[in-house]
């Protein structure tokens, strides 16, 4: 095959894909056919937050008319308006009875289970998480410049039991733990310059960078014309990153003021165990700020936080380093059999749990300053109840923001103790985008991934 | 090289002249192991993307530190997982970018011509092209494929310099399919299998022993159809061992294999240890050199690596095991020191135990596990919870944990992980010795069951010295090669490969570097099954 792109400018894009033999790229990087069929309105983002080390129920309750300011209370943060400028009591509902079903019954359980909370399957399992499926496969997050954002703090390595986000196929994604590295994926396409030699090397890089993925475009289409059927969700991953990055190249106007980059002598070190922890307070809202300005800019509307504890940060100075042995493991709940309960070590399992709400509640006030607040699903949870005993049953939920209507806040709704699947959690919210189907997850046993919470 | 001579002959191998003598075999199996990997694609790991990227610029460009950490499988991270997700392809297209706003084109790869040649040369941009084609493809590049680089090299460099338009061809390279994935994907043979091609076995080879891309020796000798020969394909690893890049490739299956790999992203507490980050890359460091000199020096032995009775300690580790530093290199003996092996090294030691305290069950379990390969009932599969004894002043960790066994359910296996994992107890949270806790006297007695037998022992150095000659750790490590190598896990083709080496020599089956050997020589290196 002669093919020629001496010049690009008078090919169009499509007789370029074709003239690379790429004839086939549009099967190739069309997302499954969308299942939404729902009527508006529908909910238009999604924050997934995963909290380590799971929850002292006692202080997570909430007392009589959903009083979340007791003392000691894990809650407080959403009624804290001397700190978030607002109580955000009415804005959360507290959800409690779920269990991560769909891991129990694969064995995926304890510290494995972050994996099972977005995805309601366990290790084996080959579905995408939840805002993967709403962002690339229902194609929710084809129009915005990014499909996602996968953030985290402290951990990037993509571990199958370190990660809240995953892939169809079931591969892990990475997160972004630089608050640099997240302003650059979110923002730095829009940094040129005004002066014309500026604007002129990004015309050029832009042709550039349009050719360069019809040619990889047509090299994925080659290989995937060889793959055996195992290895198709491999090259559907990579082809959903061709698409992130075509919308990168072909550049979109930015619907807000750019904002600053973040001053990276505020975070030197930004890994845990390699010194990165008494900066993960400030790399933390950061990370909070980005993600909800690259919302509110309508650069993403899909994004995950893996939070870090609060061990060797010194943030706290009543808790000691290493909160997962010396607090999550020493936690002894009233509801154990055999325990009898020790409040004091609720208190101190408490602080954990009440500082990652702190970040939560962040969130929501950053989501309500730029009035998206009503249109959020966002969903806080661990991958444990009791920590102490590496249970994934009964963990307390909070759901926040609007759901584009769909869900009312101030309200403390408890699904029993025989626990009922998180799948059901997740049938909901991809509900609430508009998805038309009733179940999500993979299990076994298809009752687990069947049906939706009733939240009315 | 000549250091490494020896181990050659004591492998059962001469220095062979690669592919000489060799007929070329018919495009059928050699061998007798018949069970088969599944065909498919990998995406080249961080270290390999590394290397790859090196021959392509002539230069590191650390490509590594751009792009996300590797998603591991059993901790090894060379394997079917690693996939090309947004941010990962949006990191290379960066760091391409970046790599190529400045080259220099007078050094390798690049063709004499091009530091000087002029757009429109076009035999100096065919040669150019041809020449990081074949590089990144890892093979010879089409003319088809020459064609469309030469497309993308006539972008850059319109109204541009002839740099400009190789940047484009690299940029191109650098994050095209065809660089990024190993393919294991052959053609289907009459018998129904899937033979890989010469240039797949030469990437594969290649890979696998030395960590980087075919060199011009190893292309070569795919082009005549060399490499569909075992004997051919061992002579040319035997070849490809004697290179330096090769160490770092043993390194890793290693520290991945036995979990040291994870030390790196693991804490210790303040109480336990000051300085731990200079501490921990001490301790890798001396794992780093003792795995170094088992590979050159000692055949890649199981028994000395887990029983030689010596280690390379560097000086920034010789108060923590009590000794006068020694020189660079030098090695220690260990009989004084109450180890024996990599399992009393204080980077495996402080990998499997707590923040601040030791953890008889992680370590019973990776010995267990990792080097036995035996299945462990986890707790999450019998839907039993987890407890960790309570803090006990009073009481040795031996004390508090041997609660387990008094529990019939948690008995079934704790009895076996804590009877290996109580031999370590003299070690604590980061692997320092200690001959009493709170005030007791340390108890390391313990059992194991393997080889059909159980044995009573003294102390983790009694448990080296057994694994040190068990068939059952032979054939759990011909089994992590295999998982290692194919990057994927297939316990069918894990059964059938240690299962046949166990009549291999000895000198090959308890051996890391033979079984290396063994596994690029034998059929289920060379071939797939039909998809």
């Amino acid at each position: 095959m002669t093919v020629s792109l001496t010049a690009p400018r008078k090919i169009s894009r499509r007789a370029a894909l074709t003239a690379l033999g790429a004839g086939a790229a549009a099967t190739l990087l069309r997302p499954s056919a969308p299942l939404r069929a729902q009527a508006a309105p529908t909910a238009r983002y999604f924050i997934g937050v995963y909290m380590p080390h799971g929850m002292a129920r006692e202080l997570w309750v909430p007392q009589t008319g959903f009083n979340i300011s007791y003392e000691n209370a894990v809650l407080s943060p959403f009624d804290d308006a001397a700190t978030f400028g607002q109580s955000f009591r009415q804005n959360i509902v507290a959800l409690e009875g779920l269990d991560l079903t769909a891991g129990i019954k694969a064995g995926t359980t304890g510290h494995d289970a972050s994996r099972v909370i977005l995805t309601g399957s366990g290790t084996n399992g080959d579905n995408s998480s939840l805002d993967q499926f709403l962002a690339v496969e229902q194609g929710l997050g084809q129009s915005t410049p990014l499909s996602s954002l996968v953030l985290g703090v402290g951990l990037a390595d993509p571990q199958l039991d370190w990660c809240i986000s995953y892939a169809k196929g079931g591969s892990a994604l990475p997160k972004v733990i630089d608050p640099s590295d997240t302003f650059n994926k979110a923002f730095a396409q829009w940094i040129v310059g005004s002066d014309p030699a500026a604007i002129a090397r990004a015309d050029r890089e832009r042709q550039i960078g349009k050719s360069l993925l019809d040619y990889w475009t047509a090299d994925l289409n080659a290989l995937a014309a060889r793959v055996p059927a195992a290895e198709k969700d491999k090259i559907d991953q990579h082809a959903a990153a061709l698409r992130d990055l075509e919308k990168r190249v072909n550049g979109q106007a930015l619907n807000c003021a750019l904002p600053s980059a973040p001053d990276p002598s505020l975070y030197p070190f930004i890994e845990s165990y390699n010194k990165g922890e008494p900066y993960f307070e400030t790399i933390t809202n950061l990370q909070i700020d980005l993600l909800v300005q690259a919302m509110a800019c309508d650069v993403t509307r899909f994004g995950t936080l893996f939070l870090a504890d609060l061990s060797r940060t010194g943030f706290d100075p009543v808790l000691p380093e290493d909160v997962h042995i010396d607090v999550a493991h020493r936690y002894a709940t009233a509801g154990r059999a055999g325990v009898g309960g020790d409040p004091s070590t609720w208190a101190m399992l408490g602080r954990q749990n009440r500082y990652a709400y702190s970040k939560v509640a962040r969130i929501v006030q950053r989501l309500s300053e730029a009035g998206l607040l009503d249109q959020t699903v966002l969903v806080a949870m661990s991958d444990m109840g009791d920590p102490a005993v590496h249970s994934s049953r009964q963990i307390p939920t909070v759901l926040a923001g609007g759901w584009g209507g769909k869900l009312t806040g101030g309200r403390h709704i408890d699904l029993g103790a025989d626990g009922t699947p998180s799948n059901r959690l997740l049938v909901s919210i991809q509900q609430a985008f508009g998805v038309d189907s009733n179940e999500f997850g993979q299990s076994q046993d298809p009752t687990v991934i069947t049906g939706a919470l009733d939240l009315g | 090289m000549n250091s490494r001579v020896p181990w050659l002959f004591s492998l059962g191998i001469g220095l062979l002249g690669c592919g000489d003598g060799d007929k070329l075999p018919a495009q059928q199996p050699e061998q007798v192991v018949s069970e088969r990997l599944a065909p498919g694609v990998r995406r080249l790991s961080s270290p390999e993307l590394d290397a790859a990227a090196a021959s392509l610029f002539g230069a590191e460009i650390g490509l590594s530190r751009k792009i996300p950490p590797d998603a591991r499988q059993n901790d090894y991270s060379r394997n079917e997982a690693q996939t090309v997700d947004s941010l990962t392809l949006g990191s290379l297209y960066d760091a391409a970018q970046a790599a190529t706003s400045t080259l220099d084109l007078g050094h390798a790869p690049f063709p004499s011509c091009a530091k000087t040649a002029a757009v429109g040369d076009q035999a100096c941009e065919s040669a150019t092209i041809a020449a990081l084609a074949r590089l990144a493809f890892r093979r010879v590049a089409t003319d088809a494929e020459v064609g469309q680089l030469q497309a993308l090299f006539d972008l850059g460099a319109s109204g541009q310099m002839f740099g400009d338009g190789v940047a484009v061809v690299l940029r191109a390279l650098l994050a095209s399919p065809k660089f990024l994935y190993a393919t294991t994907l052959g053609a289907s043979m009459p018998s129904g299998d899937v033979a890989l091609s010469d240039e797949e076995l030469a990437s594969e080879l290649a890979f696998l022993i030395s960590g980087t891309p075919p060199d011009d020796t190893l292309l070569d000798a795919a082009a005549r159809g060399e490499l569909r020969s075992g004997a051919s394909r061992e002579a040319q690893a035997v070849r490809l061992m004697q290179q330096s890049g090769s160490r770092f490739l043993y390194r890793r299956f290693v520290e991945e294999w036995l979990g040291i790999v994870r030390l790196s992203g693991l804490a210790k507490s303040s109480s336990v240890v000051n300085d731990w980050t200079t501490l921990r890359g001490a301790m890798l460091d001396e794992t780093n050199a003792f795995i170094d000199d088992i590979f050159a020096q000692q055949n890649g032995s199981l028994s000395m690596l887990f029983a030689g009775g010596y280690s390379i300690i560097p000086s920034g580790l010789a108060a923590f095991y009590g000794i006068e530093p020694t020189p660079p290199g030098a090695r220690v003996a260990l009989d004084q020191l109450g180890r024996s092996g990599i399992l009393q090294q204080a980077s495996f030691l402080a990998t499997f135990a707590h923040e601040d305290e030791s953890a008889p069950v992680l370590r019973g379990k990776a010995v267990l596990i990792r080097v036995l390969c035996q299945h462990i009932t986890l707790p999450e599969e019998l839907g039993l919870d987890v407890h960790l004894p309570p803090p006990d002043p009073t009481a040795t960790t031996r004390e508090r944990f041997a609660a387990h066994a008094l529990d019939p359910q948690c008995a079934q296996c704790h009895n076996a992980l804590d009877g290996v994992g109580f031999t370590f107890e003299d070690f604590d949270a980061v692997g320092r010795f200690r001959s009493h806790e709170n005030g007791k006297p340390i108890d390391t007695s313990g059992s194991v069951n393997f080889d059909g037998q159980t044995l009573q022992l003294a102390d983790s150095v009694a448990l080296s010295r057994a694994l040190a000659t068990s068939s059952d750790a032979q054939h759990c490590a011909a089994r992590q090669v295999v998982r290692f190598a194919a990057g994927q896990t297939d316990v069918k083709v894990e059964d059938a490969f240690a299962d046949a080496m166990q009549t291999a020599p000895l000198e090959r089956r308890a051996s890391l570097t033979g079984l290396f050997l063994e596994f690029v020589k034998s059929d289920v290196f060379a071939w797939r099954r039909s998809p």
